[in-house]
């Protein structure tokens, strides 16, 4: 009944966000090209509609007309929620402090991320954190205050503590896993970044192989669409991965199975294969003209000069050293990929296919994946898969999906100093939590960046400051990070909203968003290489929030520093000088030229509203269009000489134009990469690629494995990138929560052995932490295999010890091999009906600093 | 000549961006949905398969909210599309009962319903439906039914095992299908 005598509110125009249609058609309203600024996998167009100085609605890229040659850069729902996150009730006002945090001996440390929050000063905030690293740095030195940062290049914040002195510095292998030790060695590109054919290349492939690569997921944006170009074209998709994922589903891929870790196993398999099968008058599979110029160690006849171990890549799969043949039956019993369907890949592989290899970085997350990318990029070669139109082997990731080579419109240089970080230590970003609780690390991350290895480093950790990266939860074992946080004596975030490494802090920084910026950032010149965004200011700060770079210079003041000579650069200027230095490709595609038209009117407007000076210059487009439309792309079609294949100039001229490795070919046996790893001492490995068992890999998961007992942890996690976040961003968006649950996917055979029902609640736990989900169970995932999405914000039930967010690094152990890898992919768990209370939806869990801030004073 | 949705199932990703573009445009808050993408799984491993379908307001001919709104709210547009009026709604949810597809949704704290408007004022001023703008792969349309037929083939359909039967209401939609998505031994995953 209630329904037939509603409960309406007294008010007959309840605001509906359609009554906007008219501002933001007729001019009323005004579109501001906005940021879309964090490390989503793409690169995409934003707008935002302000009204009375309010953000009303977004839009994205309809600054030209739409087809797949020519394709407006569409954003996904991450950066169409923007708004949700710049306004939403996690934003952090003020700048706070734990109630029972006391300057220099931090209190009451154990409370650390359950401590009640009292609002502070400006003022207040800044003398505190001032003192807090002075006190660090007098009593203890600079190397006593850690900054876990990806690189000094993510944020102008880090220029302070660099002029202060410097910090110790981590080292994480991140996103892409070994191939941050491995790429440049073999002779792919730095981290086989731009190292596979453009889009339109990318056409004429026959057959695409999608190595765990997601676009649809995890490269928002244009990729997928690409690549449904090359379908369209006749590409044949298959896929390879432990489940069947969402880009599987719609370009209609062949699933080839392979469970987390056991990548090289299933390739050696296929190197097997085509050896063979191959035939070069009846049945050529391999192409030995290819090997044999362009490549080094594939067999006895073909060894580097600098190598130290008589021993080949073919005699090695052919079982000459171990006796262990490398057959796809062998294989099969490690991957669990069938027999058939190895011996299929590796027909598919054939040297008169035009084959397109791409691999996302999935595969090297992995404990003991040193290997991979040279085992990647031998099938590659076996198949002459390299530098030539329709073929190619190479990455398939982020923004560059799809659509390698270099920037077709490029970023300039903001002419601001880099200052050196004059502490020497660098610690492994696995090994970063045990090195504060231990007081020991061993340095490894050493050869690749010039430091020497050395083991058992004294240190003594006090200090960490969280800023422009989410520590606390984005290294393996969050639960001993919380020990670590709970030990130190002053944990200091810049954050504008309460992520995990803020919960944990004493004192937050509340920051100002990008949209509350005219400056540039990390990402935006990381572009997908047809184009370049240029956001501009949406909105005033909200509340207290201030930059990185006032925090900064804030600090320098208290700190004894000359904020002139460390930040001489306004943030306004260094965007508009990276703007005003901007390069496009000419017409003709053989050469750049000046982006930006500048004129005195430009710069008289310019001075008055950001106190910005420059000189006039002549360019493609005017800096008032070019900043209204907030986008430059170039415009491409078919033979426009701005193609991309990679490898082209080698391939063509190898002598002159050699790779980045000791012989100047693709190194099939690599002695610089045996050197390198096995200096680190984590792990023994060859100079050409093997199969060695993962640390946490699927041969651990049993107790006995001869005779396939099971063992205490007897499933596999991994963590597939989510669309809901990037990596952690945006996690507490509602919108977001509400479109994408976040369930954990396990597999139909797994679930009804255990019971479970979809929905249920369920707990993954190994020795390192414990998690909840609601089971989404799929006939798409392999048995045994578990995927926890990544970078849910944790959310421990201080009671219990239990995780209610489902983060994955509560399951990721801090443990590491080889090259010191972060082997997300690699864990084992094991997970059973949860017997407690159910979970509630994630919607119904915001907002996060609400709660915790409540008790503000 | 008919108004409607096109959508096309073989292309789409599931990555509900049209959903919160929609929500977006149409200013709602968390439960209130007027454009919705699920997900399906069919068959079985390994050989399961999957696919998404991303569905709103179907502007049907025989609309059920029409017949049974008592207020007058819910009506036929001149173009053909269902159109509702905030201010004679009674908030009722009558609508929301008849709709076989679902799609009105009630507010019940605000008292009101809403649906999907095909972003009506958007389209008269010669601009497409969010959903259509923001669509990554290109694969939801809006227009003259006859003439997304003619651009997208003939074999498009109105009917699917996860959708009630086009008799019911005559929906102005036309649905680009897969082979999967005929498949009666399906079930809808949350992602």
């Amino acid at each position: 009944m209630s329904r037939l005598f509603p409960k309406r509110k007294n008010t007959d125009r309840i605001p509906a966000g359609r009554e906007f249609d008219q501002a933001a058609i007729d001019g009323q309203g005004k579109w501001i090209p906005a940021a879309c600024w964090f490390n989503c996998g793409g690169r995409c167009y934003n707008a935002a509609l302000v009204v009375n100085d309010m953000v009303v609605r977004q839009k994205t890229d309809d600054t030209h007309p739409d087809s797949p040659d020519f394709p407006q850069q569409r954003g996904c729902p991450r950066g169409r929620s923007m708004r949700q996150q710049v306004f939403g009730p996690d934003r952090l006002k003020y700048p706070i402090r734990r109630k029972h945090w006391e300057p220099l001996t931090g209190g009451d440390k154990t409370l650390r991320g359950r401590d009640e929050w009292v609002r502070i000063s400006w003022d207040e905030a800044i003398d505190y954190v001032a003192a807090e690293l002075k006190h660090a740095k007098e009593t203890y030195g600079n190397r006593s205050i850690v900054v876990p940062h990806w690189a000094n290049s993510f944020s102008e914040f880090y220029e302070v503590l660099n002029a202060f002195g410097g910090f110790t510095q981590i080292f994480d292998t991140g996103s892409f896993g070994t191939y941050v030790y491995v790429s440049l060695v073999l002779g792919l590109p730095l981290l086989d970044m731009d190292s596979a054919n453009d889009r339109f290349d990318l056409r004429n492939s026959e057959t695409i192989v999608l190595y765990a690569c997601n676009p649809a997921w995890a490269a928002g944006g244009n990729p997928a669409y690409h690549f449904w170009q090359a379908k369209k074209a006749g590409a044949e998709f298959i896929f390879v991965g432990p489940s069947h994922n969402a880009t599987a589903d719609y370009l209609d891929a062949r699933w080839i199975r392979v469970r987390p870790g056991t990548d090289t196993a299933f390739l050696l398999a296929v190197a097997y294969t085509m050896f063979k099968e191959d035939n070069p008058a009846g049945n050529p599979l391999i192409d030995w003209d290819f090997l044999h110029r362009y490549t080094v160690g594939i067999d006895a006849e073909h060894m580097p000069d600098d190598a130290m171990v008589d021993e080949n890549f073919k005699d090695y799969v052919l079982g000459k050293y171990d006796g262990q043949p490398k057959t796809p039956a062998w294989a099969s019993e490690i991957s669990g990929t069938p027999v058939n369907d190895i011996v299929w890949y590796a027909r598919q592989m054939r040297k008169d296919r035009k084959v397109a290899l791409l691999h996302s970085y999935a595969a090297a997350r992995c404990n003991n994946a040193d290997d991979f990318p040279q085992i990647f990029m031998s099938i590659g070669a076996m198949g002459g898969h390299f530098g030539k139109s329709g073929h190619s082997c190479g990455a398939a990731y982020h923004f560059q999906s799809a659509n390698c080579g270099p920037s077709l419109v490029s970023a300039g240089a903001s002419g601001a100093p880099e200052l050196p970080n004059q502490v020497t230590d660098i610690i492994a970003a696995v090994d970063l939590w045990d090195a504060i609780l231990t007081g020991k690390y061993d340095s490894t991350p050493g050869p690749m960046i010039g430091v020497p290895v050395e083991k058992d480093i004294d240190i003594d950790i006090r200090v960490i400051y969280h800023a422009a990266r989410n520590s606390l939860q984005t290294i393996p074992g969050c639960n001993k990070a919380i020990d670590a946080h709970r030990k130190l004596d002053f944990v200091v975030s810049n954050a504008f909203s309460l992520n995990t490494s803020a919960r944990y802090s004493d004192i937050v920084l509340p920051i100002s968003t990008q949209w509350e910026r005219q400056s540039d950032y990390f990402y935006r010149p990381a572009s997908n290489r047809e184009v370049q965004f240029f956001p501009s200011r949406v909105i005033q700060p909200l509340y207290e929030a201030r930059s990185d770079q006032w925090i900064a210079t804030e600090l320098c003041k208290r700190l004894g520093l000359d904020a002139k000579k460390v930040y001489p650069i306004s943030e306004e200027q260094k965007y508009f000088n990276v703007i005003a230095d901007s390069q496009v490709i000419n017409a003709q595609g053989t050469g750049y030229e000046t982006l930006v038209t500048i004129s005195e009117e430009d710069l008289a407007e310019w001075g008055a509203k950001w106190g910005v000076t420059g000189t006039p210059q002549q360019g493609r487009i005017g800096l008032k269009e070019l900043m209204e439309k907030g986008v430059y792309q170039v415009e491409r079609y078919e033979g426009d000489n701005k193609g991309f294949i990679s490898y082209k100039d080698f391939i063509e001229d190898p002598e002159a134009n050699p790779l980045n490795s000791a012989s100047g070919k693709f190194e099939i046996y690599c002695q610089t990469k045996a050197d390198l790893i096995n200096e680190m001492g984590r792990s023994t490995v060859k100079p050409y690629p093997t199969y060695i068992p993962a640390l946490n890999g699927y041969e651990q998961s049993f107790s006995d494995w001869d005779n396939k007992v099971k063992g205490e942890y007897p499933y596999q996690v991994y963590n597939p990138h989510y669309p809901r976040r990037a990596h952690t961003v945006f996690d507490d968006t509602p919108v977001l929560r509400e479109a994408w649950k976040n369930p954990v996917f396990i597999s139909a055979h797994d679930a009804t052995q255990k019971g479970i029902k979809d929905g249920d609640t369920v707990m993954i736990y190994n020795r390192y932490g414990k998690v909840l989900r609601k089971a989404g169970i799929s006939h798409r995932i392999m048995p045994g295999c578990i995927a926890l999405p990544h970078g849910a914000w944790m959310n421990i039930d201080e009671k219990t010890g239990i995780d209610n967010g489902g983060s994955d690094n509560v399951l990721c152990a801090p443990v590491t091999t080889g090259c010191g890898v972060t082997g997300y992919n690699t864990n084992l768990v094991n997970f059973e009906k949860y017997d407690g209370n159910p979970l509630e939806a994630d919607t119904e869990n915001l907002p996060r600093a609400m709660k915790l801030t409540k008790e503000v004073k | 000549m008919a108004l409607g949705f096109f959508f096309d199932v073989t292309m789409c990703i599931g990555c509900r961006t049209c959903q919160v573009a929609c929500k977006d445009r149409n200013g709602l808050k968390v439960g209130i949905v007027f454009r919705r993408v699920r997900s399906f799984e069919t068959g079985h491993y390994p050989e399961a398969l999957s696919y998404n379908y991303s569905g709103s307001c179907n502007h049907c001919k025989d609309a059920r909210c029409v017949k049974g709104c008592p207020s007058g709210a819910m009506y036929h547009a001149e173009d053909g599309t269902v159109q509702h009026d905030r201010q004679k709604c009674l908030g009722c949810g009558y609508c929301t009962w008849n709709c076989p597809y679902g799609v009105p949704q009630l507010d019940e704290e605000a008292g009101i319903v809403g649906k999907c408007d095909s972003c009506k004022p958007l389209r008269d001023a010669g601009k497409n439906p969010v959903c259509v703008d923001a669509c990554l792969m290109r694969c939801l349309e809006f227009g003259d039914l006859d003439e997304l037929a003619s651009r997208h083939g003939k074999n498009l359909v109105r009917e699917l095992p996860i959708l009630p039967s086009p008799a019911l209401t005559n929906p102005c939609v036309a649905i680009k299908p897969k082979t999967c998505a005929f498949s009666a031994d399906v079930r809808e995953v949350d992602l």
